[in-house]
């Protein structure tokens, strides 16, 4: 209609089939053996948790995986009150998501930490590694973390 | 290098969450305008540079639409698919290599009413192990990283809905901000929906549809031009790894190093003491102490004497984001462009309200990428 | 005044091929950096900033040089990323040169990737006409993505658009579909003369094309270019930077570059009238550009070869037409005795071209790093042309018909 503002929304689907490459595949079958992989830098070191393929400090392209501990040390966290999926924010129960320096990990990986409440979390609190009972390889084999 | 380059024409958009018109109008008639604000016509522009970004535009090779509405018809033009100020940047060097002697950059995107920004900004993570797996986003970054900054520095949550506040007042009073909060204050903010602790809803930017865009020119060109041309007297930019386990959240090695690299240039030695404001691509509230100590803006830590003294409001010792930052509009792809056009509304003097008194050096910021991976910065300054 | 900028590594992650199911995008990417660096002496600590890009829709990663940091060496260094369609990887390198010629860096890499198995570009490519629906109607791509052919050969997406240029080529140049079956078929072979080229078939004869579907009359699937996955890497430093690594010999010096838009229709407008898509107009203003920078004054003769961006195949007649290279409309005829052949007079694409190579976000770059390695006498496997290379020009073509680049590498910098 003259003078009236049209907007036309067109909704557009894609599918993809992306790779997730060398180091995570071999995380991924680390996973299914209840094992947690990382990569070793032979200049610096420096141990990756989850492996990636190039050390980005010393640019040296990584092939050692070794495994680390199961423990570690609740460095930094958020308590959640939502999830974001496909952009779509959601309120959900609170759940805490850690950033955890595992023992022999230089890197901090991050996990859903359980079994401490969500006003009690803080920094510093061991934390180790629960198992799906029957892993399939894939990243939800590693369920969660819980204080050691 | 070492030629001089000016900003002689600066425009935003009035930002909204409605645009009703296509970004193509919208891009349109801001060049428009500004090319009239400022007496020239589009054949005064001897190159293009676009920041604009295929997600956002929900198109590929999204600029195929807009090249010739911004005047660059049969002309050299490009497009850098990262925040605003990386035009700009790309312009800036265009004019250094001597080949050209006028630029525009122009940055925008629909964030407000075409899609939902956490959507676009969940393709950014990396589709092997962080998308799947779910916990790692925008949000969640920067509450992990406003949490570490809060535990080391005492930094309660009510001093981050304090500098929220100050934010949200200062986009109240900028006519281009799309958000409008009646009343902001720190109660409103701590009640307003959690998100990821310590972040509330009230805490992120407000993700709008707008436009920003800048003219540059050499300095013989800048002459011919206006009688009140800004000087570009320093450009830094940087990037960090993705990973965020090897990240140090509060240092932001690469902002540091982007601001490091523009002070150089600008003969900068105590950002404290020679620059008079700050505009930040803040895409949370929490963001903007650890990105202003990074900067060397405020000293490390300071954020509660910061906010207690009301060092960054709009007459204090460093204004932080006058306009009301991102918070009030943060329409992706423009956002840092827009800081910039901010910043060099307050040297001129015509920020109104927000105005920083007799304002005569400014930083403006950008950036992309989850838990701002990559910066740039800007300095800008009035000669008289 | 001006800086001169010479390119002086190139490096490719290795054949182009249509599936990579065992790399992600990163470790894609690394292996390009990796052998550009490996060509020089340089250490990845040496290059002081970066210039990426890709087409990222494609791969459904929004910024994919944000995750691949640090498999590229980019981790605490400047990056900026650039793309702009089927130009994205000319673009790219560009703007590596303004890195240099502004003076604010010294030793820049561009690097232009895409994995295309990880997408389906021809939904990609739609995605650009998809909200102006009479646009898309207008354009009549076919819209079956199924793939099929050699190595997986795909139709659709913009094939609907380019068969109403190759129609108007062939009239204006009074030629058949046999050229572009001609030309095509050349270019197959020259790719097995490349070891990077993705669709490699020895003694490809016309008739081979002739063999394969049509399309959109004039266009077979022969004639259209595959998804390829592959990255390339090129290493850009001042003359200053290439005297210090006493690097003077084996360098392509940038002599001229630009690029120009046009509008976003089929036959583009000059002077307000639509004209037919095989004009090209802007292609013929840069090319003019970019010589007058380069000193260069008749393209015939100075230029010894050029890379052109050829979706399709009836465009490596065309190219060469409205980049100077030939007489417009003799391109039947140079292609008929030979001329662009490796041997010939004005080699045409030695790499085999776009027709035979498409990783989207590299191709326009690919086009770049040839010419770079026919001047510097370094194109590997029999794809070097025989005769001493003064100047070769690269061409990139994209967006909706609308984008043109032109890249003049040479082997003397221009006095400044």
């Amino acid at each position: 209609m003259p003078g009236e503002t049209i907007k036309s929304m067109v909704p557009i689907t894609f599918l993809y089939r992306n790779r997730v490459g060398q180091a995570l595949e071999t995380y991924i079958d680390g996973l299914k053996d209840k094992k947690i992989l990382g990569i070793k830098c032979p200049a610096c070191d420096k141990v990756y948790v989850p492996p990636r393929t190039v050390c980005g400090c010393c640019h040296k392209k990584l092939d050692t995986y070794v495994e680390v501990e199961q423990q570690g040390t609740l460095e930094n966290f958020t308590v959640a009150h939502v999830t974001i999926e496909g952009g779509e924010i959601k309120d959900a129960e609170p759940y805490v998501i850690g950033m955890i320096k595992l023992k022999g990990a230089d890197s901090l990986l991050s996990a859903v930490v359980k079994g401490v409440a969500v006003d009690k979390v803080k920094t510093g609190i061991r934390v180790k590694a629960v198992w799906k009972e029957e892993t399939q390889g894939s990243y939800s084999d590693l369920a969660y973390f819980e204080p050691a | 290098m070492g030629k001089r380059v000016a900003i002689v024409g600066y425009k935003q958009t009035k930002h909204s969450f409605d645009n009703l018109v296509s970004r193509e109008r919208m891009v349109y008639e801001l060049v428009k305008s500004l090319y009239s604000d400022i007496g020239i016509t589009k054949d005064a522009i001897d190159t293009f540079i676009l920041a604009s970004n295929d997600f956002t535009d929900g198109r590929t090779i999204s600029e195929v639409y807009i090249v010739p509405r911004i005047g660059a018809y049969m002309k050299d033009e490009s497009k850098v698919e990262s925040d605003g100020l990386n035009a700009a940047l790309y312009a800036y060097m265009r004019i250094q290599s001597g080949l050209y002697d006028t630029a525009l950059a122009i940055g925008f995107s629909m964030s407000g009413s075409e899609f939902r920004a956490p959507m676009i900004n969940s393709y950014v993570m990396d589709p092997a192990y962080e998308r799947p797996r779910g916990l790692i986003n925008f949000h969640s970054i920067a509450a992990l990283q406003a949490r570490v900054y809060m535990e080391k520095y005492g930094f309660k949550e009510r001093d981050l809905a304090k500098l929220t506040v100050k934010d949200l007042k200062n986009a109240n009073n900028n006519p281009y901000a799309a958000r409008r909060e009646q009343k902001p204050t720190v109660d409103s903010v701590l009640g307003s929906r959690p998100l990821y602790a310590p972040l509330h809803e009230a805490h992120v930017s407000a993700y709008a549809d707008g436009a920003a865009a800048v003219v540059l020119a050499s300095e013989e060109a800048a002459k011919r031009i206006t009688d009140k041309p800004l000087w570009i007297t320093g450009v830094g930019h940087s990037m960090d790894t993705y990973y965020l386990g090897d990240r140090d959240l509060l240092r932001m090695d690469s902002l540091r190093s982007a601001g490091e690299q523009a002070y150089r240039m600008a003969g900068i030695k105590s950002p404290k003491r020679e620059i008079d404001l700050a505009e930040l691509h803040t895409n949370f509230a929490s963001e903007e102490p650890v990105f202003a100590e990074a900067l060397g803006l405020f000293k490390e830590g300071s954020g509660k004497e910061v906010v207690a003294n009301g060092d960054s409001n709009v007459d204090g010792k460093m204004p932080v984001n006058p306009s009301g930052g991102p918070l009030g509009a943060n329409p992706i792809n423009a956002a840092g462009l827009i800081r910039l056009v901010d910043v060099c509304a307050q040297l001129n003097g015509e920020a109104g309200k927000n105005q920083v008194k007799g304002a005569k050096t400014g930083l403006a910021h950008g950036q992309d990428g989850p838990g701002a991976q990559q910066n740039v910065v800007f300095i800008v300054r009035r000669e008289k | 005044m001006k800086r001169n900028v010479a390119i002086i590594s190139v490096g490719y992650n290795g054949r182009f091929v249509s599936k990579r199911p065992d790399v992600n995008i990163p470790e894609l990417i690394e292996p390009a950096v990796t052998n550009a660096l490996g060509k020089t002496k340089l250490k990845p600590d040496d290059i002081q900033a970066y210039v990426v890009g890709n087409m990222h829709t494609f791969e459904g990663v929004n910024g994919p040089h944000l995750w691949a940091s640090d498999h590229f060496n980019g981790s605490g260094k400047p990056v900026m990323r650039v793309a702009t369609g089927g130009t994205t990887g000319a673009s790219v390198f560009q703007a590596a040169y303004y890195h240099v010629a502004s003076g604010m860096y010294d030793v820049v890499m561009a690097i232009g990737w895409e994995k295309q198995d990880e997408g389906d570009s021809q939904v990609g490519l739609v995605g650009i006409v998809l909200p102006e629906a009479f646009t898309l109607f207008q354009f009549g791509p076919e819209m079956n993505t199924e793939r099929g052919g050699v190595g997986g050969l795909g139709g659709g997406g913009s094939t609907g658009g380019a068969s109403y240029q190759a129609m108007s080529y062939l009239s204006r140049a009074h030629a058949g579909i046999e050229h572009i079956d001609r030309i095509a078929a050349l270019m197959r072979s020259n790719a097995a003369k490349n070891p990077y080229a993705h669709l490699q078939q020895p003694g490809c004869t016309e008739a081979d094309i002739a063999k394969t579907p049509i399309i959109t009359y004039p266009l077979r699937f022969g004639h259209t270019c595959p998804t390829s996955c592959g990255a390339v890497a090129m290493i850009l430093v001042s003359e200053s930077k290439a005297k210090k690594f006493g690097l003077t010999d084996r360098v392509a010096w940038v002599k001229g570059l630009g690029s120009g838009t046009s509008d976003p229709t089929t036959g583009n407008f000059v002077e307000g009238q639509i004209t037919d898509p095989a004009e090209q107009h802007m292609c013929k203003v840069v090319a003019k550009k970019v010589y007058t920078m380069a000193g260069i004054k008749d393209p015939t003769k100075e230029i010894q070869v050029a890379e052109v961006y050829s979706g399709f195949s009836h465009q490596d007649l065309m190219w060469p037409e409205r980049l100077g290279l030939v007489k417009e409309g003799k391109s039947p005829e140079m292609l008929d005795k030979g001329a662009f052949a490796i041997g010939g007079e004005m080699p045409i694409n030695p790499s085999g071209g776009v027709t035979s190579t498409n990783a989207i976000g590299a191709s326009a770059m690919v086009r770049v790093s040839e010419a770079a390695l026919q001047v510097m006498g370094l194109a590997e496997g029999g794809h070097q042309i025989p005769m001493k290379v003064e100047n070769a020009v690269a061409h990139g073509w994209g967006g909706l018909f609308q984008f043109v680049t032109v890249t003049l590498v040479g082997r003397t910098p221009v006095k400044s």
